[in-house]
């Protein structure tokens, strides 16, 4: 590591200036954009408040006023929407579970929500009883973001019990590619997003035995360009999300060391907005709070100095998981 | 939330600029809160909050909840009552869903009618009874012919009349998807509305609306030829068109011999060659590449390929792989189909062991009953063509790494009484890849060690 403190000042990780972005979020109500993304919230608390742990600032957002907006997303069913008055929805159902798990707050839900049985019934109650997938709502689009997700928050909630576990593993085998990927649904191509959700999601259940790892592994190492940064398919761009979505799966699978660290640390660094925070999808290119969130946890999952240690599998502090799994080793 | 490709910009505004946000933010909300007051009071069968979701959804087709209020619209307001019992338990949000539903509208479900809860999963016919409890041949028993008549009418009316919307709001979303190709809400609402084709018209209308949506689908194609959600939502119309295929009547009037392996309603030949137009404008399309492979079992299974054209399959397939690698060996794309015919060929896993081939393993290739002399064979081929491309490419790493991988997979085959290449010949390749791609030593690494052992 001793070569990055030789990096010039852009190559360094502009720690308070992303600190000071993330904070800055909910105080842009006077831009338009604000409100297009406000089907986005509850996602958005998530990601900031993860990066922000991962910068060991934690405190920087108020922990009541969080549990108060994650609060006020719950339906009576027991899901969540992406903010009060939208609809419950798998995707924000996690997003509200995994913000509780990492400021250690199950027991508001008691509390002051609709308990953890009502969020672990509107999550079961999503799952296609036949194939074993999961749908996102009441409308039923299905794919294994959703399947994840279930997996994700049920596991934290430890409730995994209300669904069925070995249907849902055959249905993520049925998505496998010859390349050793996933996709979407069965048929579909493999792409980085549905390997890191289906890889995670066999990890939570310890079903790892149907992997072809090496295969898997020579493929994820070959989303590496030459510029460091990685992609999500073959011959497509890069882009720092996928920072994230590779190099989590290499991580299940132990294979990190196949592609280069210090190339991949450059071309996050070069996506910074060094002087008013956050992270971009390529150098140059406006920033979000998501590419912020995934640039970090690339870097942390390759060691980056000063920052807090991702879990690949749940996308949270490894703190937040052991505190609630308990130490896997 | 998510930008992807915009420029940075220093992020200030002048006065005027934030005037104009604030002034679009006041229009924006204001929409909002209409449409939130007609929610909170289940308003759904108002016109009015029809039209609000029309101008919010222009401005903004990621609000998902608003997708799902035009839903409830429709079902409970602007179409006919005989869609009136299918989403009983979704004309309001906040319900649970109940776990016998089947919610899916996704290439997993080989009937797209299955989506609907009110229709029976066993038959994929349309049912024209909305779940009233009543249907209409139990009401006619009742009626006389006069009123039947009339009833008639009304039917055709109705039909009419749902067509029609269902028709106005695919056009609706047309430009939103042609502007965000990428958003699941509205492929996801697309894909609503031809679900409720299949459960409230009659099958031809409804089968009508699904081939239109193959076109549609070919068109996103074409404007952006990797877009993954195009590709899924072909996967699923396809396989909705062929399940709705065999409930149009011909293949009760046919009387075809049983023992006929072809399906007269599979549309795996003409989407087999659709990836192959695509391919031909593009070799670098691996979601085309893609789906080749996962049509080319089926392929064969249906044409009743035997083994010379099995084998004769797998040669047209190398050829037409090799003619793309001849002008582009960079192309990760061209490799990957290659690797998946090699896996077929030296059956990595598959002939692992005698259990494996009990199990039916062997099955699933695509040339199953090769001998291992023609495994070899074609091994020894493939080698030595990649091999004649180092001649014009020799800094193409990718032409190393398969070369290796193959001398590998002809080693694992077994019982050789020689190899595609020597120990010393495969150091060298591995030297190579260490030279031209240093970001993957590690990987190489790895690989010195197996070769090794």
């Amino acid at each position: 590591m001793a070569q990055l403190q030789n990096l010039p000042d852009e190559l360094q990780l502009a720690t308070e200036a992303h600190v000071k972005y993330i904070q800055s979020l909910d105080s842009r109500k006077d831009e338009y954009e604000y409100w297009l993304t406000e089907h986005l919230r509850l996602n958005g608390v998530y990601w900031g408040l993860t990066a922000l742990h991962l910068l060991k600032k934690p405190e920087a957002l108020p922990r009541d006023a969080t549990i108060d907006f994650v609060l006020s997303c719950q339906h009576e069913n027991g899901g969540f929407g992406a903010a009060p008055g939208h609809d419950a929805h798998m995707l924000y159902t996690v997003s509200a579970v995994q913000i509780l798990a990492l400021v250690d707050a199950f027991d508001e839900l008691e509390k002051r929500g609709k308990g953890k049985a009502a969020v672990g019934k509107f999550i079961a109650d999503l799952q296609n009883r036949e194939t074993g997938t999961f749908a996102g709502d009441e409308w039923g689009e299905e794919d294994t973001r959703f399947l994840y997700g279930a997996f994700n928050a049920l596991s934290l909630m430890g409730m995994l019990d209300l669904v069925d576990v070995d249907k849902a593993v055959d249905h993520i085998k049925a998505c496998a590619n010859f390349d050793g990927g996933y996709g979407l649904t069965p048929g579909a191509e493999s792409h980085s997003g549905q390997i890191f959700t289906c890889l995670a999601a066999l990890s939570i259940v310890g079903r790892m035995e149907s992997v072809e790892a090496g295969k898997l592994g020579k493929w994820l190492s070959e989303r590496q360009l030459p510029n460091g940064g990685l992609n999500g398919r073959p011959e497509k761009q890069e882009d720092v999300c996928y920072s994230w979505w590779v190099l989590s799966s290499l991580a299940m699978i132990n294979r990190t060391h196949w592609i280069d660290r210090n190339a991949l640390f450059g071309f996050i660094l070069r996506c910074q907005d060094t002087e008013k925070g956050g992270i971009s999808d390529r150098p140059g290119n406006m920033v979000d709070v998501w590419h912020t969130l995934f640039g970090l946890t690339g870097l942390s999952l390759l060691g980056y100095p000063g920052l807090d240690e991702i879990d690949p599998v749940y996308c949270l502090p490894k703190s937040t998981t052991q505190r609630i799994l308990g130490s896997k080793e | 939330m998510a930008s992807h490709g915009i420029a940075r910009t220093n992020r200030s505004r002048t006065e005027e600029q934030r005037q104009q946000d604030l002034d679009r933010i006041q229009k924006y909300r204001d929409l909002d809160d209409q449409i939130q007051s007609h929610v909170k009071q289940s308003n759904y069968s108002d016109p009015a909050l029809f039209q609000l979701t029309t101008k919010i959804l222009r401005l903004n087709p990621e609000y998902y909840t608003v997708w799902n209020v035009r839903r409830r619209c429709l079902i409970s307001g602007s179409l006919s009552r005989r869609s009136a019992g299918l989403w009983r338990s979704r004309a309001s949000p906040s319900t649970s869903r109940s776990v016998t539903t089947k919610p899916s509208c996704a290439a997993s479900s080989p009937s797209p009618s299955a989506a609907t809860p009110a229709a029976p999963a066993t038959s994929p016919s349309p049912k024209r009874d909305g779940g009233s409890g009543t249907t209409p041949n139990e009401k006619k028993e009742h009626t006389t012919d006069n009123a039947e008549g009339k009833e008639e009418e009304d039917e055709k009316a109705d039909i009419a009349a749902d067509t029609s919307i269902i028709q106005a709001e695919l056009n609706f979303t047309i430009p939103l998807l042609i502007e965000f190709p990428k958003c699941y809400w509205i492929w996801g609402y697309r894909s609503f509305l031809l679900s409720l084709c299949d459960a409230i018209l009659p099958a031809a209308a409804a089968r009508d609306f699904w081939v239109a949506e193959l076109a549609l689908d070919s068109k996103m194609l074409t404007k952006d030829r990797r877009n993954f959600h195009a590709w899924s939502y072909r996967r699923f119309i396809v396989s909705a068109l062929e399940s709705t295929a065999k409930t149009d009547g011909s293949d009760g009037s046919g009387g075809d011999a049983p023992t006929t392996t072809t399906n007269p309603k599979s549309m795996t030949e003409s989407e087999f060659a659709y990836t192959y137009s695509m391919i031909k404008v593009d070799l670098s399309n691996f979601s085309a590449w893609h789906n080749r492979s996962k049509l080319a079992l089926r392929l064969l299974d249906e044409r009743g390929a035997d083994d010379a054209a099995r084998k004769k399959f797998l040669e047209e397939e190398l050829e037409l792989v090799r003619e793309g690698l001849n002008v582009g060996p960079e192309d990760q794309s061209l490799w990957y189909y290659h690797q998946f015919l090699m896996d077929h060929i030296t059956a990595v896993g598959a002939h692992k062991n005698a259990e494996d081939n009990e199990k039916g393993t062997t099955k699933e290739l695509i040339a199953p009953n090769l001998s291992l002399a023609d495994r070899r064979e074609f091994v020894d081929r493939e080698v030595t063509e990649i091999k004649d491309l180092l001649e014009d490419y020799a800094d193409v790493k990718l032409i190393y790494e398969a070369l290796l991988e193959y001398a590998m997979a002809y080693r694992a085959m077994g019982e050789s009484d020689g190899d595609a290449a020597n120990q010393d010949e495969m150091m060298a390749w591995l030297a190579k890849l260490r030279e031209l791609d240093p970001l993957r030593r590690g990987r190489w690494d790895d690989l010195e060690k197996s070769l090794k052992v």
